[in-house]
């Protein structure tokens, strides 16, 4: 887009990339020195820019010694759930706004979606209490009935894009050999809809693995706590602050959503961004 | 690409609008897929929200077995609340700094990712990286880097001569409001890149080469061809990115607590704490509406934008 033939050019280009770049970078380059550091290199008032004796003793210790392992469970099934549970509510509520035409499609529509909108901290206020009354407070279907509130609105709106975009065609030729629509949207629209299920999919699971907020109030007992307020109350509460196993196991309650964005990057993009750019 | 169509009317505006079935024994199959997702939606997001806005018209707090009717007393106190009042002009201050510097850094680096470059592929799939980061550890990266006496960003400005001695930025108010600013323009800047890099996608390169012929610098066509072409995705990215910014919790919550004292305590960390720390679910309901009622312009520019499909 730009000429980057003449050297001030060139150098102007190339500060902005160091600049932001480093901005962007840093941080998950020292989150990944820090957690090679032994304690004795870490606590240090001058940091060593790379780790002179590279050391796993964090992440041993965070594996075998500590909770994580109990938590990142707990946040693998709770994220799976909800992210199955909303995928599924989406993917038929999608369908329904994209190929029905019934009175008051356009307005539900928009209202679901301008839901986004309403703080998720103040629906935690009534959501707690409901919990209550349902004797949910502190178990996981609790919370992972909760987390629908994250993605539902955009999830059922990535579908509804996707599936304006399946040709009406398809589904009046299969109509005019006697399939029945549900049918039709499980056999034929389905298996085109792969990727934007995925993505759907893996969209609500970053939101649930991902929080804090939600799972720090409803969920009390440790054993059923997942790792956003896992690693706060384990790595950095009033007595201790242990840095280095704050990083190593950050790196680890990451790495699965990482791996799984890196493989389906494309999609997620395209999902996320649909809709608003033409 | 993906439009909401106008098509309330009898006379369908465009050709396509009606089609995909209109018959009625559809029209019930297309309802009752909607069915499952409205009851959770019903159960979950709009009985929630409107029993908040209900309750901020209560006063109850942990002592009372049942929230007893009081009117708009909730929001008198709000209005001789010094703390709610610096809830506000905090949040202010963190929607402004974050939104306006995620926007220059977000559409910086997709311009930069824009251009063809030897390693770019990696470059662009890296730099989403802290968007999918748990908040938790963004917020113990970023904590780690403040860190008075251990932390990178004092040995570094020492280093360079900045500061003489170690400073305990999460500590001062402006230091903390500095580290929650920065860490999340730093986990938005992937989000905003995107949208900008989709924008720029559909930019006509021929307009620009005609351009160039003409005799337009890098910054003519900057100012003239590629931020005009990027208005509408400026448009949304800043409408969404008021919004996000506007609810943000986790990352405050977790690097700061919302302090020291009260200074970065925005309106998600005050209402947190007035419902969940004090108890006392009535008057924070009352300053949730009030959160709503901020966050309904940008809410509206949005939804409006969906409609017009920009």
């Amino acid at each position: 887009m730009f000429d980057l033939s003449s050297r001030q050019a060139k150098i102007v280009f190339f500060a902005a990339l160091a600049v932001i770049g480093f901005f962007l970078f840093f941080p998950l380059y020292w989150l990944v020195i820090s957690s090679l550091k032994a304690n004795a290199e870490l606590y240090r008032v001058v940091p060593t820019p790379f780790p002179t004796m590279p050391s796993l003793e964090h992440f041993i210790r965070a594996l075998t010694a500590g909770k994580l392992p109990m938590y990142l469970m707990n946040s693998l099934i709770t994220s799976t759930c909800s992210a199955a549970l909303v995928t599924l509510l989406a993917l038929y509520a999608g369908f329904s706004f994209a190929k029905y035409r019934y009175f008051g499609r356009q307005p539900v529509m928009l209202f679901m979606l301008s839901a986004q909108m309403f703080p998720f901290g103040l629906l935690l206020i009534s959501i707690y209490p409901l919990m209550s009354e349902m004797n949910l407070l502190d178990t996981r279907p609790g919370l992972i009935l909760s987390y629908i509130v994250f993605a539902l609105p955009v999830s059922t709106y990535m579908l509804y894009s996707y599936f304006t975009q399946v040709p009406d065609e398809l589904i009046d030729a299969a109509r005019a050999d006697g399939a029945s629509d549900l049918r039709i949207f499980h056999t034929i629209v389905i298996p085109i809809s792969i990727p934007p299920i995925v993505t759907v999919f893996l969209y609500s699971f970053m939101w649930s693995w991902n929080d804090l907020l939600y799972s720090m109030t409803l969920i009390v007992s440790d054993e059923k706590r997942t790792i956003g307020p896992g690693l706060l109350l384990t790595y950095l509460n009033e007595v201790n602050s242990d840095w280095g196993g704050a990083m190593a196991a950050s790196l680890i309650a990451s790495a699965p959503i990482v791996a799984a964005f890196m493989f389906l990057q494309r999609y997620f993009i395209q999902g996320v961004t649909a809709g608003a750019v033409k | 690409m993906a439009v909401i169509e106008n098509n309330v009317g009898a006379y369908p505006v465009s050709p396509h609008a009606n089609r995909g079935g209109l018959k009625a024994g559809q029209n019930r199959i297309g309802l009752l897929l909607l069915l499952p997702a409205a009851v959770a939606f019903a159960a979950v997001i709009l009985y929630p929200f409107l029993s908040a806005l209900g309750l901020s018209l209560f006063e109850y707090t942990v002592e009372m077995m049942e929230p007893r009717f009081i009117g708009f007393e909730n929001f008198y106190k709000i209005a001789s609340d010094p703390d709610v009042w610096a809830a506000f002009w905090t949040t202010a201050i963190y929607v402004a700094l974050t939104t306006t510097g995620t926007l220059a850094a977000g559409l910086g680096w997709a311009l930069i990712m824009n251009q063809p470059f030897a390693g770019r592929a990696v470059l662009r799939s890296m730099s989403l990286l802290p968007w999918v980061l748990p908040s938790t550890v963004s917020a113990f990266i970023w904590g780690w880097i403040f860190n008075s006496r251990y932390g990178v960003l004092n040995a570094f400005l020492m280093e360079l001569g900045l500061i003489d001695y170690p400073q305990a930025w999460l500590s001062t108010p402006e230091g903390a409001m500095l580290a929650v600013v920065l860490t999340k323009i730093w986990l938005s800047i992937p989000l905003f890149m995107s949208f900008f890099l989709a924008g720029l996608q559909n930019l006509d390169k021929e307009q620009i080469d005609a351009a160039r012929v003409d005799g337009a610098g890098n910054w003519a066509v900057l100012r003239d061809h590629i931020l005009p072409h990027l208005r509408p995705v400026l448009m949304i990215v800043v409408v969404l990115g008021v919004i996000g910014n506007l609810q943000q919790f986790d990352t405050i919550y977790a690097l700061t607590g919302g302090g020291p004292v009260r200074a970065t305590t925005v309106l998600s960390v005050e209402v947190y704490r007035r419902a969940f720390e004090q108890w006392d679910i009535g008057f924070a309901s009352a300053v949730g509406v009030l959160w709503v009622a901020a966050l309904l312009p940008p809410a509206f520019l949005y939804l409006r934008m969906l409609v017009k499909g920009n």
